[in-house]
């Protein structure tokens, strides 16, 4: 690993993002604005890190690993021997839906009309957002995982409220960036803690001692502090306050990407950090902290976890019940999926880690194609309220078949790829027994509680009489429609991007073993390499 | 219609390729969904997969359902050319067409689940074509929620089979867990059959019964069946007499090859096809509408077909379902005919149409015949192999003997009504209701499935003789009844039962014939029993008395649990939930600081976890 080409070559799609946003930010001072220039850069730039990421994962498969410290990047750095990078295959899993989510809203934020100011920054940071996600999936020491949660966090900051137009979104940018700020300083404090209770920061380091060193006190607290900090990413409850209000004051594409994106960095965080001590068998001590002797950590963190999931799925449903603003029904719903995902996380194993991450590529599609399913209702003059879609079966039918495939979806209705991803995880969580199958338990109670939201949704579209005639005419763009672009109408973009979406929701959802079969050959390789 | 053509050409080929080349297995599966092996109740992982099967008995079924379909597309050109609702008419029908060979052709239990529920809804929906007619609408629904109960049986049947089969299965493959429920495993069975608990094993084949008797309206689950009548008469002739109503039978063939029934689950199956074989015909007897009396005859011939499949002879069943499939299509086809002639569907109308109606006529004569059972009609063929094939089994299972000889006796009421319908409609000079005057056939495109279901209704059953087809017939190695045995004993058991149609339909010419009206019988016995079979055994008021009456008062119970109980709770957890919804709501006060102060308490929230409550929980659960 010593020249500089082998170096570009292993972070080829990191620098590709890169690149993406230099130009990007290029233009703009060459004052080269147009909304579709920019755009493409960025659908370029991420479609050719998608394609480079998947062929890494097709010409590597699932066996090798690379590892790269810093002493290997400078020679002159022997002291940083410890893999400071490590390239899983499930961390390129996780590295290419992120790709795919920022695809998404790029393709469809081509639609958003020429008239909109602002397009190269939001497409900016739209990259170098993705670029910190990217660098999140392969980090494999705690300070550089914090610092690529940060510069994707600082960028979606700046991304929340970049048209500067109006209160709300600048409201929700302020709210994003102090509570982040609060959660940034607890992550680094309690990384600060284990590098007291463990003498390192790097995470595989401390998996080979986690349990036999350090100080059981010191050690949880360190834990406790860093899992508030990144609950907060993840949207965690009690950590998920600012969501609501963010998801539902910015712009609806930024909000596609906060839930279809960056959400699940915190989620892959969650994983990175906790795996390690959770696979960790130990000496068999116990996990009393208030005893001497040798100590396990585990169990006390599964439990933790586990009791942290079925708060998330639980409130987050609960809240969505009454929600009657669609973006902020849509913001609950997501919160709940969170505990889903993090259910997997806790159990640990490869069968439970694999259903987290189909879940994690379901959650991308789903969710950001609904909330683009949002944001183009919104250009069609429809309100923000639910009882405001009333109708919209009959006037829009495309774009109401789409957004009810996506709800069916998120409900997890058989042959769509929700069902998939719960069947997998739950069956997973049966399968590791004991305190798990009541995870389980409370996630199929949960499922049953979220269709009668997602129902009421349906009814609304499908079965309620429209309030108004539509102040704007013109057909819905299904997929490859030949309809122009037209004032009032979807866009093609945006249109491509719900199309996309909802087509894989339903394709992965008929035959969802195409991707099911590698992500279950990642995760026991992911965890085949933590244990 | 291009589309039945086709498919029927495609299943003849499938027929004759199976046939060339017997026991032949074709199985085409892709995985649906895989757990991959982990520790835990599935060792070897768990599978669902998605396939399609051809084997001899598939391609058997497949070939009837594809034929009689397009017969009964082509002929209902002529026959339903006035109607409204000609698409959804065509469409339903295709619908149920390609739902039909799909489960024909499925090669694991839950797909063929899926399109067992499939083929229901279509069934539902065709009978209540006429949904402006109440009596359809109704009809619809009941054949809904009669079969309903049979398809719930069937799932638990499924589940008890998977439990007790999970993780049995030939070495290697895991078990039929990890094998997605499949049937077959090469050109075995795939789960070993009659391995595990006897107990589980057996109430499983029961719930199987109970599906089938469902959709096959085998007592007492047949009710639905003579009021399915209310569908236009090609559906009745497709769906109710040859293709799914056979789909019961079909799905104990395929459980009793694949999975197989324990002694006792047979001994049911036997008294159930039996009983409902002579039962039902007893039905027909005093009938006067003629799809009713075809349509108890067909479930009187089910009857037959279920008692030969519970007494161990799969093949014969499914050699009987073939035959019957072809003349009882034909007898509707037939019937139709005539409803489309006259427009009325009571026998009594009728009469001397046999002048004006030649073709229809013979159609109908050479369907009766054959359903009676006469040489060499089709139907003698494999009715008779279920007889003498039951009556070998009877010295090593004498619980076999009422169901036996109500089958046997039921050959002589099947003659009988079958003729009377005959003599009824179509002998004697003039139409008793002068109004019927002006009868005449109908198109050619009616006359055509007329002449080829009476050309199979005729030398079908002989086909039993050609190699080829007994090919499709023969499973594994070798199947008792398969082609029939020409012993003493079943000569003279043939003779018996022949005698008794010939006695039956002398019977009928002796009361019917040459345009006769039997005056109804003075005496008050056989009056009362006329009223009896009328109004059947009062079972459609019992299941209408338990209906209004019994679930109504459990509908009340159950109301008052719901409004109370569930209500109660709903709108408890409404209450609560709603107030913690408000408190949490009230919680998302936009204050920053508010969300700040939230992310803190957190902190604690998870320090405490971890410290209190986690080691607490292990240490009553003894570790996670």
């Amino acid at each position: 690993m010593s020249s500089l080409f082998d170096l570009a070559g292993t972070f080829a799609p990191e620098l590709v993002l890169l690149a993406g946003a230099l130009l990007v930010f290029l233009l703009d001072v060459l004052k080269l604005r147009r909304l579709e220039l920019v755009g493409s850069v960025s659908v370029g730039a991420s479609l050719l890190a998608l394609a480079l990421v998947v062929a890494d994962l097709g010409f590597a498969p699932f066996a090798s690993l690379r590892t790269l410290s810093a002493a290997q990047v400078n020679p002159s750095l022997s002291a940083l021997a410890t893999p400071l990078w490590t390239f899983t295959s499930l961390g390129l899993v996780f590295q290419g839906m992120f790709l795919l989510a920022t695809l998404l809203v790029s393709v469809a934020s081509l639609s958003r009309g020429s008239k909109e100011t602002g397009g190269p920054i939001f497409f900016g940071l739209l990259l170098l957002a993705t670029l910190g996600m990217l660098l999140v999936a392969i980090s494999s020491d705690l300070i550089f995982l914090l610092l690529a949660i940060e510069l994707s966090s600082i960028a979606t900051y700046v991304l929340v409220g970049y048209t500067r137009r109006g209160l709300r979104p600048l409201e929700a940018a302020m709210k994003f960036y102090i509570i982040g700020a609060v959660s940034s300083a607890l992550s680094f404090f309690g990384a600060s803690l284990l590098f007291g209770a463990y003498g390192t920061t790097n995470l595989l380091a401390i998996r080979e001692v986690a349990g036999t060193v350090g100080t059981p006190i010191l050690a949880l607290l360190g834990y406790a502090f860093l899992l508030s900090g990144l609950a907060f990413k993840a949207t965690l409850v009690p950590f998920h306050a600012w969501a609501v209000d963010v998801y539902d004051g910015a712009p609806s594409d930024v909000s596609a990407f906060l839930a279809g994106g960056t959400k699940k960095v915190g989620i892959f965080a969650v994983l990175l950090v906790f795996l390690g001590p959770i696979l960790f068998a130990g000496a068999g001590g116990s996990s009393n902290p208030f005893q001497g002797g040798p100590f396990t950590l585990g169990p006390i963190l599964q439990v933790t976890l586990g009791t942290l999931a079925v708060v998330t799925m639980t409130v987050g449903n609960v809240l969505a019940l009454l929600q009657k603003e669609m973006k902020r029904l849509l913001a609950y719903s997501s919160i709940s999926q969170a505990g889903y995902m993090l259910l997997g996380v806790t159990i640990g194993t490869a069968p439970a880690i694999a259903g987290a991450t189909f879940q994690v590529l379901a959650h991308v599609l789903m969710k950001g194609g609904a909330f683009l399913v949002v944001a183009g209702v919104a250009g069609l003059g429809i309100g923000p309220l639910v009882d405001d879609w009333r109708g919209l079966g009959s006037r829009r039918p495309l774009l109401s078949v789409a957004f009810a495939l996506l709800l069916l979806s998120l409900a997890g209705v058989p042959l769509t790829i929700g069902f998939v991803s719960k069947f997998v995880l739950f069956s997973a969580a049966v399968q590791a027994q004991g305190f798990f199958v009541w995870l389980a338990v409370a996630g199929l109670l949960n499922s049953a509680l979220s269709v009668f939201y997602y129902a009421r949704v349906l009814k609304v579209i499908y079965f309620e009489a429209p309030p108004a005639p539509l102040p704007t005419g013109g057909a819905v763009v299904g997929g490859a429609g030949p309809e122009p672009l037209r004032a009032g109408g979807l866009g093609i973009g945006r249109a491509v991007a719900i199309g996309v979406a909802t087509a894989l929701v339903v394709a992965l959802g008929v035959d969802p073993q195409p991707l099911l079969g590698p992500i279950q050959a990642a995760a026991s390789h992911f965890v085949f390499f933590w244990r | 219609m291009a589309f039945g053509g086709v498919a029927m050409v495609l299943g003849v080929l499938l027929g004759i390729g199976e046939a060339s080349s017997p026991g032949s297995y074709t199985n085409v599966q892709f995985t649906w969904l895989k757990l991959a092996p982990s520790p835990g109740p599935f060792p070897s992982g768990f599978e669902l997969v998605m396939g399609t099967l051809v084997d001899p008995i598939s391609a058997l079924v497949l070939v009837v359902v594809t034929v009689v379909g397009f017969l009964v597309l082509l002929y209902s050109i002529g026959y339903m050319h006035h109607d409204r609702g000609l698409p959804r008419y065509y469409a339903e029908l295709s619908l149920f067409l390609a739902a039909m060979s799909g489960l024909v052709i499925s090669n694991n239990l839950l797909e063929f689940f899926l399109f067992w529920e499939l083929v229901g809804l279509c069934s539902y929906l065709l009978i209540g074509f006429y949904y402006e007619k109440p009596s359809a609408a109704s009809a619809a629904k009941e054949a809904f929620l009669v079969t309903r109960v049979g398809d719930v049986m069937f799932l638990l049947g499924i589940f008890l089979f998977f439990f007790v089969y999970a993780t049995k299965g030939p070495a290697g493959t895991g078990g039929w867990a990890a094998s997605g429920f499949v049937f077959v495993h090469g050109a075995a069975p795939f789960v070993p059959v009659g391995t595990g608990n006897a107990t589980l094993l057996t109430i499983a084949g029961i719930m199987i019964l109970g599906g089938a008797a469902g959709k096959s309206a085998q007592f007492p689950l047949h009710v639905w069946l003579p009021d399915a009548m209310e569908g236009p008469t090609t559906v009745s002739a497709l769906i109710h007499a040859a293709t799914m109503v056979a789909a019961g039978v079909y799905l104990l063939a395929v459980t009793s090859l694949f999975l197989g029934f324990t002694a006792l689950d047979q001994t049911v199956i036997v008294a159930i096809g039996g009983f409902t074989a002579f039962f039902a015909a007893t039905m027909a007897l005093v009938h006067p509408d003629i799809k009713r009396v075809i349509a108890y005859s067909t479930v009187s011939q089910l009857g037959y077909m279920v008692l030969a499949v519970g007494a161990g002879f799969t093949m014969v069943g499914l050699f009987h379902l073939f035959t019957h499939a072809f003349f009882k299509a034909l007898l509707f086809l037939a019937a139709g005919s005539v409803i489309h002639a006259v427009g009325t569907q009571d026998l009594f109308k009728m009469g001397g149409l046999r002048k004006k109606m030649r073709l229809t006529s013979a159609a109908f004569a050479i369907g009766g015949l054959a359903l009676a059972g006469i040489p060499p009609f089709a139907g003698f063929w494999s009715k008779d192999d279920i007889l003498s094939s039951v009556y070998s089994t009877l010295p090593s299972h004498p619980a076999y003997w009422p169901a036996f000889l109500l089958a046997f006796a039921a050959v002589f009421l099947t003659a009988y009504y079958i003729f009377r319908a005959w003599f009824l409609a179509f002998s004697g000079d003039k139409p008793r209701d002068p109004a019927l005057e002006h009868a005449h056939e109908g198109p050619w495109v009616m006359a055509v499935p007329l002449v080829v279901l009476s050309a199979v209704a005729i030398g079908g059953g002989l086909l039993v003789y050609l190699p080829g087809f007994a090919g499709l017939l023969l499973h594994g190695g070798g199947t008792p009844g398969i082609p029939p045995t020409l012993s003493p004993t079943d000569l003279l058991l043939s003779t018996a039962s022949v005698l008794l149609a010939v006695g039956g339909i002398l019977l009928a010419w002796r009361l019917w014939g040459n345009g006769r009206v039997a005056p109804l019988p003075s005496s008050s016995a056989v009056r009362s029993v006329r009223q009896v079979l009328l109004a059947r055994y009062g079972m459609k008021a019992a299941y209408d008395w338990i209906g209004t009456k019994g679930v109504y008062t459990l509908a009340r119970g159950a109301d008052f649990f719901d409004r109370f109980v569930i209500d109660g709770t709903v709108h408890g957890f409404e209450r609560t939930f709603g107030g913690l919804s408000d408190r949490l709501r009230r919680i998302q006060t936009g204050v920053v600081s508010d969300y700040a102060s939230y992310v803190v308490a957190g902190l604690i929230a998870v320090f405490a976890l971890m410290l209190l409550l986690a080691p607490y929980l292990l240490s009553r659960l003894g570790g996670a």
